[in-house]
C-alpha cells in the first residue's frame, strides 16, 4: 500500500466524519490544527483512496491537496541566531515550509559567522543529520559562500539545499563537491517577504526541496522500509499514553525514514522497543532507537526490508 | 533613501552590493535614521575582509520641550499637564521632581501630571527642555551599522566628530591601511575625514 502525503482543509462542522474516514481507509493523521472555525489535517492516505476522501470532503466544503512536505522534518541552517538572519529571511523560509506541512527546525550555528572563522561543531552536525533535509541559508557574497561552505557541510549526510544571494549558476560554481539543490537570489535581507516576487522565490525554494525529497523518496522506495513511519507514530500514540502529556506541538515528528519521539530516552526507549506491531513483530525487530542530540528525545530509525526481511 | 543627498554602496561583487544597498535602506528606515543621514558611503569587500561606512549627518537642532507633547493648563493653585504620549513622561517627571520637589508633583494617571503651588508660570513650564535626541543618535547609528555590516565582522572602530562619522568592521585585525581607506571614502563624498 503506497501512502501519499495530503492536506485536508475544511470547516470544523462534521470534521469528525473526515477524521473517521481517513482512519477507516487506512490513513494516518500526522497533525491536526483547529484554527478558529477551520480544521487543517496533515495526513498520509493510501494512494488509491484519495479520491474517496475528495468526494467525502466536497459536500462539507473541504479541500484536499497534495502536500509533498507532509511527514518530513527539515532543518533551516543559518550562521547564527542574530538579527542578521532573524526574523528575515530564516523565519520566513521556516514558516513557509511549515505552512506546507513540513516540520521545520531552525538550527543557528554557534560559530557559523564570518568567512575565516566559520565552523560547525559535532553537536550541530549530528542535529542536522537527524533531519530529512537541510536548507542552508547563507549570505550575499559568492566569495564567502565558496570559502565557508566546505566547513559548514563537513560530515553532513542529509541532502543539502543551498540558498544565497549569488544566482544559481554562481552557487553551483562555488560548491565542490556539489550539493543536492540550489536557490540563487535569496541572500541576507532585513525586511519581511511579502512582495509577489519574494513569495515566488519562497515557492521556488519549496519546489527545489520537493525535487530533492522526491529523489530521496525514490531511493527509499528501491529498498522499502520495514514499516511506515506513520504507522509507528499511530502505534506509539496508542500504546504510550505519556506522549499525550507532552506539550510540544508535534510530540511525535514523522520523518521520511523514521520518527522523533519527544519523550526522555532513558525512561521510554525500552517501552517503545517492545511495542508489538503485528504477528509478534515488535518495534525492536524493525527499527533502531537511539538518543537524539536534540534534548533527550528518542530517534527511531526504521530499517529497510533488505536488513530485516520483514514488511509490516 | 530619497532624503539622503548622497548614498552609494561600493562592492567588488555587484549583486552583493545591491543586497547591501537594500539592507542599509531597510535598517536605516527601521531605526528612523533616514532623516538624520545627509551623506552615506558604504564599502564592503568580502575579500579583505572589510566593511566601511562613512557619512555626514544633518545638524540636529530639535530639542524636545514640554509643549511638544503636553498641553499645559493653568488652574487655580495648580497647573495641569495633559500628555499626548508617554514617550518623554519619565524624563519630564524627573526634571519636575528635581525642580519643584516631590510634594508639588502629582501624577494623576498615565496621561495627566499636576503641579501644585509652584511659582513658575505655565509658559515657562512649556519651554522646559526634556530631551536632546542628538545625544542618542550616535548610539543608534552604531547599532544600525552593526546590523548592516556582515555578521562576524566583530573587530570594530567607530568615530563621530562634528556630525561626521565612520564605522569600520572586519573579522581580522584592522590594519593601518584603514585610515587611508577612510580618507578615500570621505573624499568620494567630497568631504574630509575628521
Amino acid at each position: 500500500m503506497i501512502l501519499v502525503p495530503i492536506t485536508y482543509r475544511g470547516g470544523i462542522y462534521r470534521n469528525n466524519e473526515i477524521v473517521d474516514l481517513i482512519e477507516d481507509i487506512g490513513g494516518y493523521i500526522v497533525q491536526k490544527h483547529v484554527i478558529a472555525s477551520e480544521v487543517v489535517l496533515l495526513c498520509f492516505m493510501p494512494q488509491d483512496d484519495v479520491e474517496i476522501l475528495r468526494a467525502a470532503a466536497k459536500p462539507l466544503g473541504g479541500e484536499v491537496t497534495d502536500s509533498p512536505l507532509v511527514g518530513t522534518e527539515i532543518a533551516v541552517v543559518i550562521p547564527s541566531l542574530e538579527i542578521h538572519h532573524l526574523p528575515h529571511p530564516a523565519c520566513d523560509i521556516a514558516e513557509y515550509l511549515r505552512r506546507l506541512g513540513a516540520k521545520s527546525n531552525m538550527v543557528g550555528l554557534a560559530r557559523g559567522v564570518g568567512k575565516r572563522i566559520a565552523a560547525l561543531n559535532d553537536e550541530e552536525r549530528d542535529v542536522i543529520n537527524e533531519h530529512d533535509l537541510a536548507v542552508y541559508v547563507l549570505g550575499n557574497f559568492e566569495k564567502c559562500i565558496e570559502h565557508k561552505m566546505p566547513v559548514l557541510r563537513r560530515g553532513i549526510e542529509a541532502p543539502i539545499v543551498l540558498c544565497g544571494a549569488p544566482d544559481t549558476e554562481a552557487l553551483q560554481r562555488c560548491c565542490d563537491p556539489p550539493v543536492d539543490g540550489y536557490i540563487g537570489n535569496v541572500g541576507r535581507f532585513m525586511h519581511r517577504t511579502k512582495e509577489t516576487e519574494e513569495i515566488t522565490k519562497l515557492d521556488e525554494i519549496v519546489s527545489e526541496i520537493t525535487r530533492v525529497l522526491e529523489k530521496k523518496r525514490i531511493s527509499i522506495a528501491k529498498d522499502p522500509l520495514s514499516v511506515s513511519p506513520a504507522r509507528l507514530m499511530d502505534l506509539i500514540r496508542e500504546q504510550v499514553p505519556e506522549i499525550h502529556t507532552v506539550t510540544s506541538p508535534t510530540p511525535l515528528t514523522v520523518q521520511m525514514s523514521g520518527l522523533r519521539v519527544k519523550l526522555p530516552y532513558d525512561s521510554f526507549a525500552e517501552k517503545i522497543r517492545s511495542i508489538g506491531i503485528e504477528d509478534g513483530i515488535t518495534i525492536r525487530d524493525v527499527a533502531d532507537l537511539s538518543p537524539s542530540r536534540m534534548r533527550d528525545y528518542i530517534l527511531v530509525r526504521i530499517r529497510p526490508f533488505s536488513e530485516t526481511n520483514v514488511v509490516v | 533613501m530619497q532624503s539622503v543627498e548622497y548614498f552609494e554602496v561600493e562592492c567588488p561583487e555587484p549583486l552583493g552590493g545591491e543586497y547591501y544597498n537594500q539592507i542599509a535602506n531597510d535598517v536605516l528606515l527601521d531605526h528612523n535614521l533616514i532623516r538624520v543621514v545627509h551623506k552615506l558611503h558604504i564599502y564592503v569587500d568580502p575579500g579583505l575582509p572589510v566593511f566601511v561606512a562613512v557619512g555626514v549627518l544633518h545638524k540636529i537642532t530639535t530639542l524636545v520641550r514640554v509643549r511638544d507633547f503636553a498641553a499645559v493648563n493653568p488652574l487655580a493653585g495648580k497647573i495641569v499637564l495633559v500628555l499626548a504620549n508617554e514617550t518623554y513622561l519619565a524624563p519630564m517627571l524627573k526634571i519636575f521632581l528635581q525642580r519643584f520637589g516631590q510634594d508639588h508633583v502629582e501624577q494623576a494617571d498615565r496621561f495627566t501630571v499636576i503641579l501644585r503651588d509652584v511659582s513658575t508660570d505655565a509658559r515657562e513650564i512649556e519651554e522646559i527642555i526634556v530631551a536632546d535626541p542628538s545625544e542618542s543618535v550616535y548610539k543608534d547609528l552604531i547599532y544600525a551599522f552593526r546590523c548592516i555590516a556582515p555578521e562576524g565582522f566583530r573587530v570594530r572602530r567607530e568615530s563621530y566628530v562634528k556630525s561626521k562619522f565612520y564605522f569600520v568592521a572586519s573579522e581580522d585585525t584592522l590594519t593601518a591601511d584603514v585610515d587611508a581607506l577612510l580618507q578615500a571614502k570621505f573624499a568620494l563624498m567630497g568631504e574630509v575625514m575628521p
